[in-house]
């Protein structure tokens, strides 16, 4: 292989005829193009919004930062288990006898004693398998999408810490 | 073709150039892995001559994530979140592909409700991705408002998948059996209302861009992929049918419900340049665009209320065996090798088949003997996500 093949149709030198062809074909297209964007000096609203001083209403769906309402939990790990990441570290113990068992929301016994509940959300996907999984439904997405932290130790969250089960009153609707 | 690992020192180009006669060094550039127009983090060592490119060499690995590992310790559900990662701009695309691979081995029966609704998406997708390929394409070559104009237009089908999936790229929308939710007939209303603007935009795209004669100048007899290479080197979508192949696996190889709808499959024709060019492989993505709205008004048409989600067991096992499933994705043919053990929740291997790695194998194949602005026109026209080369 002493020459690179050149692909393609060698460069034309052209004519005279052509060169105007090219020019007036060049001035119009181009022209065309700039009245299409000229266009939308008037009559067209913007589409881009000014964040922060406006505010997206997210979706109902919307998968952001997650919130487990400690309250309602029953341990049952199967979270953990769906987490692809392993970002759920959950431990718990058993309760002494004789004492009282409460109820979650939804009539589930509550038989284990909650000791930690901590999810690390930097390493969280936010692809809500935990969520579907949950069978008290009480480990949810939040709306909360503003939550940059200088250090990466303190996306870990701990919901039994009485600061996060404050989002509590802001998060769960009754 | 010499290996890249032995190339040796190449030889100078010959180009018709009055600097030929002149006695030159050839001159090593990086292109990336941090330049905007690689899109993504590709790096690609030139080595050029003046302004020619003798040779090139694309570097891989910068996104590598070691998915198909991961994937081998993940049960089958879990494994949905990392191939959105592969081509984020096309997640449904990927997702489905995987889904069906599993629910052909475990033998699912998919309800027709969520199956026209999985076509519905990944047509909406197909819409979304080339419309991010025509904008950063046009910003390429020097033009910024036709990126705006597309961002706009994908925004409403981003908004759309987040109303439904509830996340705006990375969904894990399509499940083994179905998919997660159903659509309203309000969104429904929505997809239709966004496919008769989505016309009118095609239209006007095409004034602004297609038919400029600087894009044309740009593109035309550019980067020309011929049909021979293309075949050589395996490429698929836009590029092999932009080199004048008929091939499309939804015509083609028929998959899902894809032999209920009518649409054409785009060829480049060489209508300006010559076929294989890059003007021939952007057309090719703007022609699709229009027979995608052709595809989801036919799927709307016959959307039926019914349920969403198939029979699938709780914990997924899959008997032992192994598959290999393509599907025609924006960027050409992605497929699954998929190996099961047997009586495991996690999959033995996971091997992705990625269109765009073949079509960067393409790059040191064209790039000698073109200008290094051309060269930057190649590497946009081919439309590569790194996430999916790098897996």
């Amino acid at each position: 292989m002493s020459t690179h093949e050149v692909i393609g149709k060698p460069h034309q030198t052209g004519s005279f005829a052509n060169y105007f062809k090219d020019l007036y074909t060049g001035i119009t297209t181009t022209v065309k193009g700039m009245w299409i964007t000229f266009r939308y000096v008037w009559g067209v609203k913007p589409v881009s919004i000014e964040y922060p001083e406006v505010r997206e209403v997210l979706p109902e769906r919307a998968r952001m930062r997650l919130f487990n309402d400690v309250q309602n939990c029953i341990s049952c790990t199967q979270c953990a288990m769906a987490c692809p990441v392993d970002c759920i570290y959950i431990a718990s113990e058993k309760k002494p006898e004789g004492a009282e068992i409460k109820k979650t929301s939804n009539g589930q016994p509550i038989r284990l004693t909650l000791t930690q509940f901590t999810i690390d959300t930097a390493l969280c996907c936010y692809c809500g398998l935990c969520t579907v999984v949950c069978p008290t439904e009480c480990l949810t997405h939040s709306h909360d999408y503003e939550f940059s932290q200088y250090t990466i130790d303190h996306m870990k969250y701990d919901y039994l810490a009485p600061d996060v089960i404050a989002w509590r009153d802001r998060i769960v609707k009754t | 073709m010499q290996s890249r690992w032995d190339i040796g020192e190449p030889e100078k180009p010959t180009i018709n150039t009055e600097t030929e006669q002149l006695k030159s060094e050839l001159l090593t550039l990086n292109m990336g892995p941090q330049h905007p127009a690689t899109h993504g983090v590709l790096r690609i060592e030139i080595w050029t001559d003046s302004e020619i490119v003798a040779h090139a060499i694309p570097h891989l690995g910068y996104l590598h994530r070691c998915m198909e590992k991961h994937a081998e310790n993940i049960d089958y559900r879990g494994v949905i979140p990392f191939v959105d990662r592969l081509d984020y701009l096309a997640s449904m695309s990927m997702e489905w592909t995987y889904v069906a691979a599993i629910e052909k081995l475990l033998g699912t029966e998919v309800p027709r409700r969520a199956e026209l609704l999985r076509i519905m998406t990944a047509e909406l997708q197909r819409i979304g991705s080339h419309l991010m390929a025509f904008g950063t394409y046009a910003l390429d070559l020097g033009a910024f408002s036709p990126f705006l104009y597309a961002f706009e237009e994908r925004e409403k089908i981003l908004r759309l998948f987040e109303e439904v999936s509830g996340a705006r790229l990375l969904y894990n929308y399509i499940w083994v059996g179905g998919v997660w939710n159903d659509w309203t007939d309000e969104q429904i209303d929505r997809v239709s209302a966004f496919c008769d603007n989505m016309e009118e935009e095609a239209k006007k795209y095409h004034e602004l861009v297609s038919m400029n004669k600087i894009f044309i100048e740009r593109t035309a007899n550019v980067g020309v992929m011929s049909l021979q290479d293309c075949l050589d080197y395996g490429a698929s979508g836009p590029v092999l049918r932009g080199a004048g192949m008929k091939w499309d696996l939804r015509k083609n190889k028929p998959y899902s419900l894809y032999n209920e709808f009518e649409f054409d499959v785009p060829v480049g024709t060489g209508e300006v340049g010559v076929i294989g060019d890059c003007w021939n492989r952007y057309i090719v993505r703007m022609k699709e665009v229009v027979q995608s709205i052709r595809i989801i008004r036919q799927v709307i048409d016959k959307l039926e209320p019914g349920s969403v989600m198939g029979k699938v067991p709780k914990i997924i096992k899959l008997p032992k065996g192994e598959i290999y499933l393509r599907h025609e994705c924006p960027r050409g043919e992605l497929a699954y090798h998929l190996v099961s053990e047997g009586d495991s929740k996690t999959p033995y291997r996971l091997k992705v088949k990625s269109p765009c790695f073949t079509h960067v194998s393409m790059l040191p194949r064209v790039a000698p003997g073109q200008m290094i602005a051309d060269f930057v026109a190649t590497v946009g026209s081919i439309d590569i996500v790194l996430g999916e080369v790098d897996r």
